[in-house]
């Protein structure tokens, strides 16, 4: 169980470092939440929109052949929610006021992603004893869909995998 | 009247001691261009991080009550001279010029005068 705690460590750190975050969240690429730092939103839901997104990111970048995703960035009236890579099998997402320097976000974000990554792929690597770091490359030949054949992790709250997301990733193979 | 690429070649070439340039949008604390730098000094940490100086300055002048402008701001390391200058007017609203010197080789009040010099002639 270390994984979670030393995530939400890394959600704490990064929420000091910005003050105007008012959120943040690592969840796996396909929903389930690792740990969260967002009060006022509801986790579950936020990972579930979060898979969402990423399917339709990850399909544009492939159709466009932008290479493997690395962030999203969304600015609503009032705030932005960007979603960075953590390693292949999970994501870093930030909820922050419209004020927010989004340079910092960006640096923030990026170096956060990484380090969650480095956690996560320490867990996989240890339950799996391959590399997961290969799967970073998105590429033709990922038709098996590392995404879904990745551990699934025991959620911290009682999970329910939200069914809209299930297939939200998949790819044409 | 100059274009973005156009001032920060400039920033680096007529300005002695200068080896590093951006354009920072600080609404958003991203960089519009940047010049020099390198991997030693990484320019959009520095866009990022002056972003912060700057509205930290605009931020305590609104709470004095002071209705003036920034025109530069200074910074003195023990190398470097580092140089905010804000644009005005012509769509620059909300950006700002960074510049950094090397201390050694740099004449102040020549860097200053140029920096406000290229500023007035950029064309965002």
């Amino acid at each position: 169980m270390a994984v979670e705690s030393d995530v939400l460590d890394e959600l704490h750190r990064i929420r000091n470092r910005v003050p105007q975050l008012t959120g943040s969240l690592a969840a796996t690429v396909d929903g389930l939440v690792l740990a969260h730092d967002a009060p006022g939103t509801e986790p579950e839901g936020l990972a579930a929109l979060t898979a969402a997104a990423l399917g339709v990111a990850h399909r544009t970048a492939e159709a466009t052949a932008r290479g493997g995703f690395r962030e999203l960035l969304l600015r609503g009236a009032d705030g932005y929610v960007a979603t960075y890579a953590a390693g292949p099998a999970a994501v870093l997402t930030l909820l922050a006021d419209g004020r927010v320097n989004v340079g910092r976000l960006h640096l923030e974000g990026r170096r956060s992603g990484a380090r969650i990554g480095e956690l996560v792929a320490d867990r996989i690597g240890q339950g799996r004893g391959r590399a997961p770091a290969a799967e970073h490359v998105t590429s033709p030949a990922a038709g098996a869909r590392p995404i879904d054949t990745l551990p699934v992790r025991t959620p911290q709250r009682p999970a329910h995998r939200p069914s809209p997301q299930a297939g939200a990733h998949r790819r044409p193979t | 009247m100059a274009n973005l690429e156009t001032s920060l070649k400039e920033c680096l070439s007529s300005i002695d001691g200068a080896s590093a340039a951006a354009l920072v949008d600080y609404t958003s604390g991203m960089a519009l261009g940047t010049l020099g730098g390198g991997k030693e000094f990484n320019l959009e940490v520095a866009a990022a991080g002056n972003t912060d100086v700057v509205r930290a300055k605009l931020r305590t002048m609104e709470l004095l009550g002071l209705k003036e402008e920034i025109e530069d701001i200074l910074i003195t390391l023990n190398s470097q001279y580092h140089m905010i200058r804000l644009l005005k007017g012509r769509g620059g609203n909300g950006l700002f010029l960074y510049l950094v010197l090397d201390a050694s080789r740099a004449n102040l009040a020549m860097a200053r005068h140029q920096l406000r010099r290229i500023e007035s002639e950029l064309e965002v």
